[in-house]
């Protein structure tokens, strides 16, 4: 009975995400005729999404505006390229992904960096460039989870970050994180699992400290 | 206590693909080991933790809209309705111009309308003497009002006088009988002070008897010595 309750739900629930996909189709169709409605339907589904995860990419809103900003203009560009072969969501974020990465190697060639010493161990590069004046309590609204959240994520090295989001935040597999990145899976694994490893002594700190 | 295979099998703990039998293996060791099962149940509080996040708000934006309008030279649909109507503003100043020029009038009255140009109004009587009857009817109403109007305040000052006039009746009244209180008072004060300086002056004056006597006695005894 209670199997068959969540067949049932189950069923239910592919059934909302396939007919989502076939929203999704159906706005593409509509805004590559010219309907400027459906464009904006289609940026709405997708917009809050794409500014949480920039949000979380580079710690800031302004970022994370025009990272989204750079997303939808990038979909705009390619929209007649996409094919519906995978999912627009997996789509919109392949090119979220890419931009991310394109504006964390932009800032890093506009912010220079200081002289490298033999103490640091270039650890701080690596993180992504121009939020370090912020705090993330100035950076976001007064969303305790989230400054919590923003401030353990700081801790990480772009790659960690990104593939902690990846991970967590878009339940992507670690086959398609090794895709998206153009690594192996062994080391989105390692790269995953020492992410997870730092994390959890920030977040002891933190406990500690409050 | 640590385990060597901790970081090797944590790692596969998150993976999707890991068959049944790899899966087993996996969660019995994490059973038996407290080293592995302590780590796990660390780095899980961590993913918790990040899964608070709460979604923020995006602020406010164009969505791209003008930029696909303007690729796609989409007009809006607003101007689109006003390109088709955009005769009419001309059209009502021409008529508003005719109206002026010919110095247009439109009179109704009960048989219905009646337009005349070039200052030519329609004679009509019937207005005229209505508007006299109106006016006769207003002046009237108006004659009343202001005589129930007058009245009404009259009343109302002939009230309020003699509402004043009896307090000021009042109050004098009072105020002459407190005066004459006082001045009885005084008057009697002043009748005590009196027999009190002529008591005093009586007294005054039975001692110089006295003593006159005393002196008399004095020298008849003296020339009754000598």
């Amino acid at each position: 009975m209670q199997e068959a309750m969540q067949e049932a739900a189950l069923q239910r629930q592919n059934g909302n995400s396939m007919s989502l996909i076939g929203e999704d189709e159906a706005l593409i169709a509509a805004a590559l005729k010219g309907s400027a409605h459906a464009w904006e339907k289609l940026v709405k589904r997708y917009e809050s999404k794409i500014y949480n995860h920039g949000l979380r990419l580079t710690g800031n809103s302004s970022d994370a505006m025009d990272l989204m900003q750079e997303v939808f203009l990038g979909v705009y560009r390619n929209l007649h390229r996409f094919r519906g072969d995978a999912k627009f969501s997996s789509w919109i974020f392949r090119i979220a992904h890419n931009k991310a990465v394109d504006m964390n190697r932009r800032k890093r060639l506009m912010t220079s960096p200081p002289k490298f010493s033999e103490e640091d161990e270039g650890d701080e590069f690596e993180k992504f460039p121009g939020k370090a004046n912020l705090e993330p309590e100035n950076r976001l609204g007064n969303s305790e989870q989230n400054v919590r959240v923003l401030k353990m994520l700081d801790e990480l090295n772009s790659d960690q970050r990104s593939i902690v989001e990846l991970k967590i935040f878009q339940s992507l597999t670690f086959d398609e994180i090794a895709g998206l990145q153009d690594i192996s899976e062994n080391t989105v694994k390692t790269r995953f699992y020492s992410a997870l490893k730092k994390l959890k002594v920030v977040s002891e700190e933190q406990n500690v400290l409050s | 206590m640590s385990c060597p295979k901790t970081d090797y099998l944590l790692q596969e703990y998150f993976s999707e693909d890991l068959s049944a039998v790899a899966r087993n293996e996996l969660d019995r060791h994490l059973t038996d080991c407290a080293h592995c099962n302590a780590e796990l149940e660390s780095v899980l509080l961590v993913q918790q933790d990040l899964q608070q996040w709460q979604e923020q708000r995006v602020p406010h934006w164009d969505r791209g809209r003008e930029l696909f309008r303007q690729e796609h030279r989409i007009d809006r649909p607003v101007s689109r309705f006003w390109l088709s109507w955009q005769w009419l503003p001309t059209a009502a100043s021409l008529v508003m111009l005719c109206v002026l020029l010919f110095n247009v009038h439109v009179v109704s009255n009960d048989s219905g309308f009646s337009v005349s140009f070039a200052g030519s109004s329609v004679p009509n009587a019937n207005l005229n003497v209505q508007l006299a009857e109106f006016e006769q009817a207003q002046r009237f109403e108006m004659q009343q009002l202001v005589t129930r109007v007058e009245t009404r305040q009259d009343s109302n000052s002939v009230q309020l006088l003699q509402a004043v006039m009896e307090q000021a009746q009042q109050s004098t009244a009072d105020s002459f009988d407190q005066m004459y209180a006082y001045f009885e008072q005084q008057r009697l004060l002043d009748l005590q002070d009196m027999r009190a300086g002529y008591e005093q002056l009586v007294d005054s004056d039975y001692e110089t008897i006295r003593s006159l006597q005393q002196l008399v006695n004095y020298v008849g005894y003296q020339s009754d010595v000598r």
